[in-house]
């Protein structure tokens, strides 16, 4: 790489790291364009580049979690295509828009990215509403979908397409791992009554609906007092929370996540609301713990998907937090959501060289209920949904000297293999999934 | 529903606090909407870049004098004054080019400038949420805890509307644009500078949101697209109220806030649900609003 891309590159990392615009979008996408076309002037055999669709939010909800999956996908993707890109030949070539965190303009970006961009895979999104509108466009057009955010159940089940993979638990999973920790919890302390509040959208009412399916299961006798639902993007939950607090639950489930999740934990900490009741489960990535490391309450069980401290003798993820850490600084780590998505990318990697073709049905049916090589570990990818094994992480948050954020307890911290928690076999799976043309 | 008084209080306050924080923001967009006839669609941005201003400022003073939660307070009035000339540079290079157009120029400039606003967040501050830490800690109050800033939002809601009462009604400039409200030409046929005045109101509103966005801070963290939701809010609580009206802003900002926080208790499904029932029911029955006037509708 000459000096000069080298410079490009790095500027438009920097101008990531503090954000990303519609105008950084587009600089992103030139910038890894001009660095894989490098391979391409280079090698012996070059071939067509392979163009990859990144679609995250940087407004909304979501865009708080999208900021680092953007900042370390061209990091990953350069390390490909230092090597050439796919099979030595294709160097990859991202191309990011923001879905706004709305279904349309989501539907409408990845139409755009296929048909005017011609990608040939599309990564994301955040919001599982989002993700099943898109769904529906790279069902249509035979594109391969790689997600981990957004990751309502439905997407591998009731929306199934078999171009979705998905590299996080979902919401079942996710929930049913909250369930293995609060089931135990209820029997130490002897919790006989609940609560529960939700973001009032598709992954806060499937999360919500899950967790009391399976606590009902886990744990009949415990009764649900009131289910307590707020629009996505609240900024007040005050009433939320003092209404909680009348009702003397000995437990809140919360389904929130994003900037809300934030909003409540801090609101409901000023409120007082952990000081009269318990709640086990809240959604705590890594995203969460580094920003709210001066508030967060200590000793609080939190839930996250990939944290990295508990994984860093892992190469794969001590490679993630050495070249994210190599541009960004010592201080910021790749959170849950960077370390799936840049899974992802790695995975289809994997995908390509085990197909030997860019070609997107050769890929497909390779990474169909392939074992792939993560930053969690070798995990295979179910064969009748594409949901990867992913475990979920359920933890009691601590400070310990390794890091300048509190973590979960190493010592403690509960990794629930999502086999133990998915739904149990490939025929209940697929009565759930919808028959597609 | 618990029917302990305690509780019952304790919503009450969260009630009076969602309004206050509502009312703070919604009285800059109907003072503005009251005299210039610009319905501002972007003025839950400037509060959002009021926040951002703030919470630099915040930093800075920290970083010069050490961290004190006390600094917040001259953070706001900086980052007030700041926007209150931000606010009287829209309108001289912007709005005022918008005073004789269809509304629909005018909403698409004024979403013109949301999306101005949030690239320019995005550039200076990036995508992560912004917010002030302030070590509060909840009080314990009728057998229950509450979180004692609740109050100073509270105060301050009750402040500005207090100081804009006495603005328009008991001073020289405030009784101007009063007058400008009902008859804009008679008031430029007394040789009073009606462009001044404009800017002023547009100035002033924006300060206002500005000031709010300095307040909740401590307790609402800010991000890209808060604007949105809360606009819509806002719109909501003006239009309960009457375009134009203070007193309806206030009125229609404690209905909101109040009804809001015992449908949470009573019937959280709805919550939302019955706020937009209200404004439906007074869109239909009185279009102009609890405290607005026919002529201005």
């Amino acid at each position: 790489m000459s000096g000069d891309e080298r410079k490009d590159w790095g500027r438009s990392i920097e101008i990531m790291s503090r954000g990303v615009s519609r105008r950084d979008f587009i600089i992103t996408s030139i910038a890894a364009g001009v660095l894989t076309m490098v391979p391409r002037f280079t090698g012996a055999q070059a071939g067509e580049p392979y163009r990859i669709g990144v679609l995250l939010p940087t407004t909304g909800s979501g865009a708080n979690y999208s900021e680092r999956p953007i900042k370390i996908l061209p990091l990953v993707a350069a390390q490909i295509n230092a090597r050439g890109g796919f099979l030595g030949k294709h160097p990859i070539e991202l191309y990011f828009r923001d879905t706004q965190t709305k279904p349309d303009v989501g539907a409408r970006e990845a139409r755009s990215l296929i048909l005017n961009d011609k990608v040939k895979t599309i990564i994301g999104t955040w919001s599982s509403a989002v993700a099943m509108a898109v769904q529906e466009i790279i069902h249509e057009h035979k594109v391969l979908h790689l997600t981990a955010t957004s990751n309502s159940s439905k997407i591998v089940h009731e929306n199934f397409t078999p171009y979705t993979f998905m590299f996080g638990p979902d919401t079942r999973m996710q929930s049913g791992a909250t369930v293995v920790a609060v089931a135990k919890l209820i029997k130490e302390k002897g919790w006989k009554k609940y609560a529960t509040i939700g973001l009032d959208y598709e992954w806060g009412r499937d999360a919500q609906k899950v967790f009391v399916e399976n606590l009902k299961a886990a744990s009949p006798g415990t009764e649900l007092m009131k289910e307590l639902w707020a629009k996505l993007g609240e900024t007040d939950f005050t009433s939320y929370i003092t209404a909680v607090m009348s009702l003397k639950p000995d437990f809140l489930f919360g389904a929130i996540a994003g900037k809300d999740n934030e909003t409540f934990l801090q609101q409901a900490k000023a409120a007082g609301l952990f000081k009269s009741v318990s709640y086990p489960g809240v959604f705590l990535p890594v995203t969460e713990l580094m920003q709210q490391r001066q508030t967060l309450p200590r000793g609080i069980i939190g839930l996250n998907r990939c944290p990295f401290f508990a994984h860093m003798d892992n190469p794969i993820m001590q490679n993630y937090v050495k070249i994210y850490q190599e541009k960004f600084g010592k201080d910021d780590y790749p959170d849950d959501f960077a370390c799936m998505y840049a899974d992802s990318l790695n995975a289809l990697d994997q995908a390509v060289t085990k197909a030997s073709t860019v070609e997107t049905e050769a890929i497909r049916k390779a990474l169909t209920g392939a074992t792939v090589d993560t930053c969690r570990g070798k995990l295979p990818l179910r064969d009748c949904n594409n949901q990867l094994d992913a475990p979920s992480y359920v933890g009691e948050v601590v400070d310990t000297p390794d890091y300048p954020f509190p973590i979960f307890n190493p010592k403690t911290m509960i990794m629930v293999q999502g086999h133990e928690v998915w739904v149990p076999t490939c025929d209940e799976v697929r009565r759930l999934q919808k028959k597609r043309t | 529903m618990p029917t302990d008084i305690g509780s019952l209080l304790i919503q009450l306050f969260s009630g009076l606090s969602r309004s206050m924080m509502l009312f703070l923001v919604a009285s800059g967009l109907s003072l503005i909407f009251g005299v210039m006839n610009i319905l501002n669609f972007a003025h839950a941005s400037l509060w959002l870049l009021g926040g951002y201003l703030t919470f630099s400022l915040y930093q800075a003073f920290c970083s010069a004098f050490g961290q004190h939660g006390l600094l917040l307070l001259p953070a706001i009035v900086v980052a007030t004054l700041f926007m209150f000339a931000v606010g009287w540079l829209i309108e001289r290079v912007l709005i005022r080019r918008m005073y004789a157009r269809e509304l629909p120029e005018q909403l698409l400039l004024t979403f013109a400038l949301i999306l101005i606003i949030s690239d320019l967040i995005k550039l200076i501050w990036g995508v992560q949420n912004r917010r002030i830490f302030l070590p509060i800690e909840p009080v314990e109050a009728l057998g229950a805890y509450i979180n004692p800033y609740l109050f100073v939002v509270i105060g301050c809601g009750f402040g500005v509307a207090a100081g804009l009462w006495f603005f328009l009604h008991r001073t020289r400039y405030g009784k101007i644009v009063r007058a400008a409200v009902h008859s804009r030409e008679m008031v430029g046929a007394l040789g009073i500078r009606i462009p001044t005045i404009y800017a002023g109101v547009f100035a002033l509103g924006v300060a206002i949101a500005a000031f709010s966005a300095g307040v909740f801070l401590p307790i609402v963290p800010i991000g890209l697209g808060l604007d949105m939701d809360l606009i819509v809010q806002c719109f909501a609580v003006v239009v309960i109220g009457g375009f134009g009206s203070i007193l309806g802003t206030f009125v229609a900002s404690l209905i909101v806030g109040i009804v809001y926080s015992f449908s949470v208790l009573i019937w959280p499904g709805g919550a939302l649900a019955i706020i937009f029932l209200i404004l439906v029911a007074v869109l239909i029955l009185r279009p102009w609003g609890l405290f607005g006037t026919e002529m201005r509708f």
